[in-house]
């Protein structure tokens, strides 16, 4: 998977852009406040149909005008297409070839970017909500499907929460929404405890090559819906069922608290080194490691699930990579994976990529090849 | 407002209620309004005022109509025992269109919605028990409300209600549109579809 050009009009600091990337690494380089990240969100969105800095869309329009926009011409095993995010004081729009897509989980699915940014820490430092979201994105890009049911597990869950906050609680009302929420919330735990297999399978062989020592890696997935049958944790109907079951017996917990106490809304993931949680026992660097490991991890599930390296996006990392190893596995990605870098100085890569790599330095919202 | 003389700033003003205007394409109605015929701007306003004025809800199935009980429920050749139950007036025509379904209809006028504050109580279905309970002729309920979030719950609610009457309760089927290519169906449409499949 590539992108040859990325087109921006009136996106944040950006007037106009046009930019032609290579097929290996490529490099913006520039001082701080420059616009170096805004390129990257921008190609962010035209993945995911959403910016991964902020939930309004509208920040993204230059101050004081109208819409803005982005375009870039991707290709994706060996066949190329045109992707367009136009946002506007209004709302946005999606196309695909010229196409406008009705709804924004028929965009999402066409690209696909592993980002990695300094803030990715949370990942394992910051608290359940910085996971589920984690997760919901990766799946999301890969399988449009569970957005569906997310998408509407969260409607169905505001639908049943907002009679939660009324005085009086008739529960055969609340139970109308029941059933619908155990279908959607089952579809939900389920895959996304499969996501969690697959993606512990490649990021434990990439920790093994980037961590010191012999440390192991793992990563457990904690569903809010835990069946006793080890057998059920991967049927639907079982699950749903099950979820059905605790909806009725924690019927007294969610009137104390006025929402639903039970749910993939309050999933969460833990990540241990040999066997002790990273969260609590790790040091800075450790945790480093493993939250590298995920993000090189989703490389590898893409491939699996999609077929095609996603485009990686390396948001002024490499300076704060430690080790020798790590810098030099990142950079190594390149001969299967179109990478893109922010930095502030060619320092870090020193000695590793000499005549490999496309320049670009980004001065005030100009990018110049 | 805008500096425009009083009475088209008001019409500018209300232009701007409707739904999808705003206040460019209200300015441009207003001004378009100003070079009508009198008699056109008149019949325009009546039509206002009697779309509000001389329509009622039908006693029976609480669609609109203008007079009570509606040319649907009056019918006489109509049957009456099947009734399908939509969200909107809109529905009723839409179903009428099909030529398909010769029973009678409730109208309920929205779906249930907490977060939106909307309740059981805000949508016709205490009329609808009532008339299931006072007609003993009805024996089918088909339940067709949108296929979204508030749509099922809404069946879902209406189906518990009927529990206690000899009547049977059915949804419509969700599925592929006809004429269309399997192709080009969404997946959670085409998996609608493979759940509801039925023997040939």
């Amino acid at each position: 998977m590539r992108i040859e050009r990325l087109t921006l009009g009136k996106f944040r600091n950006y007037e106009t852009g046009n930019v032609q990337f290579a097929d290996g690494v490529n490099v913006f380089i520039g001082e701080n406040a420059q616009g170096k990240t805004n390129a990257l969100e921008a190609i962010h969105m035209l993945a995911m149909g959403k910016s991964h800095r902020t939930s309004k869309d509208t920040e993204c329009i230059q101050t004081g005008e109208e819409s803005a926009l982005i375009k870039g011409e991707i290709t994706v095993k060996g066949h190329r297409s045109v992707l367009q995010v136009d946002i506007t004081q209004s709302g946005k729009r999606a196309l695909v070839n010229g196409l406008s897509q009705a709804k924004m989980t028929d965009f999402i699915g066409h690209f696909q970017v592993v980002l990695f940014a300094p803030e990715d820490l949370q990942l394992v430092k910051g608290g359940p909500a910085v996971r589920r979201r984690f997760i919901d994105m990766e799946l999301g890009q890969t399988h449009p499907k569970y957005l569906y049911h997310v998408t509407q597990f969260n409607r169905v869950l505001q639908q049943r929460n907002a009679i939660l906050k009324q005085t009086e609680i008739d529960w055969d009302y609340v139970g109308v929404f029941d059933e619908q929420l155990a279908i959607h919330g089952a579809e939900v735990t389920v895959r996304r405890r499969r996501f969690v297999d697959e993606m512990t399978k490649f990021a434990k062989r990439i920790h093994q090559n980037i961590a010191p020592g012999r440390e192991q890696m793992s990563i457990e997935y904690n569903p809010s819906i835990r069946s006793d049958d080890e057998r059920g944790h991967l049927n639907v109907d079982a699950l749903a069922e099950h979820y059905l079951t605790l909806l009725r017996q924690r019927r007294h917990q969610d009137f104390q608290s006025r929402h639903t106490t039970v749910g993939p809304h309050r999933d969460d993931m833990s990540f241990f080194i040999d066997g002790k949680p990273v969260q609590s026992y790790a040091s800075q660097g450790q945790q480093r490691t493993v939250a590298l490991s995920i993000r090189l991890a989703e490389i590898d599930f893409i491939y699996q699930e999609v077929g095609d390296y996603p485009v990686l996006l390396l948001d002024d990392v490499l300076s704060e990579l430690d080790d020798h190893r790590q810098t030099n596995l990142v950079i190594s990605m390149h001969e299967r994976v179109q990478t893109i870098i922010t930095t502030t100085s060619l320092a870090p890569f020193h000695g590793m990529l000499e005549g490999q790599m496309r320049l670009f330095q980004v001065h005030s919202g100009i990018i110049t090849g | 407002m805008w500096g425009y003389p009083e009475p088209i700033g008001r019409l500018v003003e209300q232009f701007m209620k409707l739904p999808s205007i705003g206040p460019k394409t209200a300015t441009r109605l207003a001004f378009h309004v100003l070079s009508m015929s009198s008699e056109d701007v008149e019949g325009f306003a009546k039509a206002l005022h009697d779309v509000k004025h001389n329509l009622t809800e039908c006693a029976i199935c609480c669609n609109i109509t203008e007079k009570t009980p509606c040319s649907i429920c009056a019918d006489a050749s109509r049957d009456d025992k099947v009734l399908c139950v939509v969200q909107d007036p809109k529905d009723v025509m839409a179903m009428e269109r099909t030529h398909e379904f010769n029973g009678k209809y409730h109208v309920l006028h929205g779906a249930i919605s907490p977060m939106e504050g909307v309740g059981p109580n805000d949508v016709r279905i205490r009329e609808l028990v009532q008339r299931i309970g006072t007609n003993e002729e009805i024996s089918e309920i088909i339940i067709a409300t949108n296929p979204n979030v508030e749509g099922e719950a809404t069946a879902m609610y209406i189906s518990r209600l009927l529990k206690p009457f000899p009547v049977r309760v059915t949804r419509i089927a969700h599925g592929l549109p006809v004429g269309g290519d399997l192709e080009y169906a969404d997946e959670v449409t085409l998996a609608k579809a493979l759940e509801g499949r039925r023997q040939i």
